[in-house]
């Protein structure tokens, strides 16, 4: 249960730790004594079956789900610590696009940058926008936009919320061939500038070049970890 | 540090152990059982048979023997009720939340007793059997929070969620009893209609059986509460290896 | 960061003011139910007035809730507020919008309904001068809050359950007798012509108590919905 980097894993300043994670749910074991390290400027790609506890595991980095034991580290810190700075460091994207549809979507995307206390010009998010190609939507209700489009809202919170840690749960779920490689290519930019990415895919992604792969498996619990070339 | 707060952890994983209260209660059970009927014997023949009669209130004043027991063990319950709550949501121990559970409906069924012998006693003295006085309102406040209680916690699929939920719940409860019964007292002798209230101090005569009877609730309630959180044992731990040979023994 | 959720909240709310403006009726049409199913007689209504202004109240505030939470809940939001901001501070922004956009407007039709219930005429039938009015928008001004706050701990606690409007209700009416108590109480004795400053100040305890514990409650139970 070890996991392997392919890049020399110095203890850097952004670097997640996961040791020995328990989780249970009902008192059915979902995910045990998983040990996992990310290193700042990696990319991992997380995959197994429906079940095998991708979603929880993410859940629980995000500190959203309660894990039994175990720890999960920040810089060092606990994620719980506010030395981790975590709340602020961390992007989660969850199936749940978490978008209120009674507002617009630059309402929207101002509302989450605001609540990071970073301020974000008007035209930081057009340009995210038309990189999108929904520049023309910006003042358009939530509710009023296509499932793609709405996709397309979520994922340009990645450019204009300056974290350092990308949790995403299915991201190329969905996407058009444009807008899945705009996302790899965000992705290996941010990697390249010291974020940490953990992204959940079913299939395998063109032109994404991935630092380490992490399989879990169903029910017997062994989740393997191998460092890609 | 770490390991010394692991260390603790432990420490109270053994001491919360579904296993061991499984195996140890199996071995209190027969002898709680045998100690609480002697009581209980003891004190219903005490208090219903050779206790003096009230001069006032006849020979229902005996109704009190099972009333005052009963309700200082709805309002006992409660209040375990939210221990086991902190218990299990600060050192995140699974047989606290379990105990937790196990209590809610004895307490609540406490609670039902108390306020059905307190009308049984309230026909004669009153002159009708439900009267709002202050006492009574407040066990019945109190059967209301013992009954949102088991409505949240029965509402959750994920027990966990249902477990930390309703123990939030208690808590919050438990800190509110005193202010409810505080208010109700309060209000109640606002609304001064009717009231017969207790009348100095109680003859010792009738004080022992009291006290024997008293002690006789407390146990019934530990019983009612083991058998129940055993049960709640089987439930959760169906699937754990110890359970099973435990049963097929 | 706390400015920042309660701007959201509000912006949401606006957005939505049909669905906010709802409670507002629910208050004023039970209250005028009353007249209906008992008497319409001066007398009588001013004596169940006190009563029947403070439960319709409590149960406009319990209905209420559902709007600051569940929307967020479904849709992932609280989710992201939980993680990007601390729970005590989005508890405490919900309960502040809903207070303003619903508490603070029952206190502001109040006299519209002391109108209805006869508040203001003495026994014999007399306009009074200074009616009981101003002294029960100040019991709802203090007790209304409290209501809030209570009732979203019921709300948090019920997000993840399978069922839930009632359940709110079943959870947390028991917790709102002693604010009916004494908010009523304050316009009882305002009635009778006694004092109500002792009531009108265990109102106000109350409130405080509730405001320093209750924000730690509602973080923890919104926690838990999500998890």
């Amino acid at each position: 249960m070890s996991s392997k980097q392919s890049e020399p894993s110095s203890y850097s300043s952004s670097c997640l730790e996961v040791k020995g994670l328990t989780i249970s749910r009902n008192e059915q074991v979902l995910l045990e004594n998983i040990d996992l390290s990310f290193t700042s400027g990696s990319i991992t790609h997380l995959f197994g079956e429906n079940g095998a506890g991708k979603t929880s595991l993410m859940r629980a980095l995000a500190g959203l789900l309660n894990h039994d034991s175990g720890q999960i580290c920040w810089r060092g810190f606990k994620t719980s610590h506010p030395e981790a700075n975590f709340s602020q460091d961390l992007l989660f994207l969850a199936h749940n696009l978490a978008m209120k549809s009674e507002l617009t979507i630059a309402e929207n995307l101002q509302f989450y940058t605001d609540l990071r206390g970073k301020s974000v010009s008007r035209s930081e998010i057009q340009t995210v926008a038309s990189e999108l190609r929904i520049e023309s939507l910006l003042e358009r209700h939530f509710a009023e936009l296509s499932a793609g489009q709405q996709h397309k809202v979520s994922l340009s919170r990645l450019v204009l919320e300056s974290a350092k840690l990308w949790v995403l749960d299915e991201p190329f779920v969905n996407l058009d061939a444009r807008t899945r490689d705009w996302l790899s290519d965000k992705m290996m930019n941010f990697a390249k500038k010291g974020g940490v990415v953990i992204f959940t895919s079913h299939q395998a992604i063109d032109g994404l070049k991935i630092h380490q792969k992490v399989s879990l498996t169903h029910k017997d619990r062994n989740e393997q970890s191998e460092a890609a070339a | 540090m770490a390991n010394s707060s692991m260390s603790s952890w432990r420490w109270f994983h053994q001491l919360g152990s579904p296993k061991w209260f499984y195996q140890k209660s199996a071995k209190w059970l027969p002898w709680l059982w045998a100690i609480t009927t002697m009581l209980l014997a003891f004190g219903l023949y005490y208090s219903l048979y050779a206790s003096p009669v009230d001069y006032q209130q006849g020979n229902s004043v005996r109704i009190m023997y099972i009333h005052v027991p009963a309700a200082a063990l709805s309002m006992v319950g409660y209040l375990s009720m939210a221990v086991c709550a902190v218990i299990g949501l600060v050192w995140k121990m699974k047989m606290s939340f379990m105990a937790m559970r196990a209590i809610a409906p004895i307490g609540a069924l406490f609670t039902l007793i108390t306020l059905f012998t307190g009308s049984l006693w309230g026909l004669p003295t009153w002159g009708t059997w439900w009267e709002w006085d202050a006492r009574m309102t407040s066990e019945l406040v109190l059967l209301f929070l013992y009954l949102g209680f088991i409505a949240l916690h029965s509402s959750f699929s994920d027990r966990n969620k249902a477990d930390r939920s309703a123990a939030i719940l208690a808590i919050v409860g438990a800190i509110n009893v005193p202010i409810i019964y505080g208010s109700v007292k309060w209000w109640n002798t606002l609304h001064q209609a009717y009231s017969v209230t207790k009348k100095g101090a109680i003859a010792p005569e009738m004080q022992t059986p009291l006290f024997i009877m008293i002690g006789a609730f407390y146990l019934l309630f530990a019983i009612m509460v083991i058998v129940r959180l055993r049960l709640e044992i089987i439930n959760r731990e169906a699937k754990s290896k110890w359970l099973q040979a435990e049963i097929t023994l | 960061m706390f400015i920042t959720l309660l701007k959201r909240e509000l912006m949401l709310a606006r957005r939505n003011w049909v669905a906010v403006l709802i409670p507002l009726f629910f208050f004023i049409m039970v209250v005028s139910l009353f007249p209906f199913a008992v008497s319409p007689e001066a007398e009588f209504l001013r004596q169940i007035a006190p009563g029947v202004i403070w439960v319709s109240a409590l149960l406009a505030t319990l209905l209420s809730l559902d709007f600051f939470y569940r929307g967020d809940y479904q849709d992932g939001s609280l989710e992201q507020l939980l993680i990007m901001s601390s729970p005590t501070q989005v508890a405490l922004s919900k309960v502040v919008a809903h207070w303003l956009v619903t508490g603070l407007p029952l206190v502001l039709v109040s006299p519209l309904l002391a109108g209805l219930m006869h508040l203001n005429y003495s026994p014999d039938g007399i306009l009074l001068e200074r009616g009981h009015t101003p002294i029960m928008m100040f019991s709802l001004l203090l007790g209304t809050p409290s209501l809030c706050l209570l009732g979203a701990i019921g709300m948090s606690l019920s997000l993840g359950a399978s069922r839930n409007g009632m359940l709110v209700a079943v959870m947390i009416l028991p917790l709102y007798v002693p604010i009916l108590i004494f908010g009523s109480a304050v316009i009882t004795a305002s009635l009778g012509n006694s004092g109500y400053n002792a009531q009108l100040a265990i109102l106000a305890a109350i409130l405080l108590f509730a405001l320093t514990l209750t924000p730690f409650a509602i973080g923890r139970a919104l926690k838990v919905a999500v998890s």
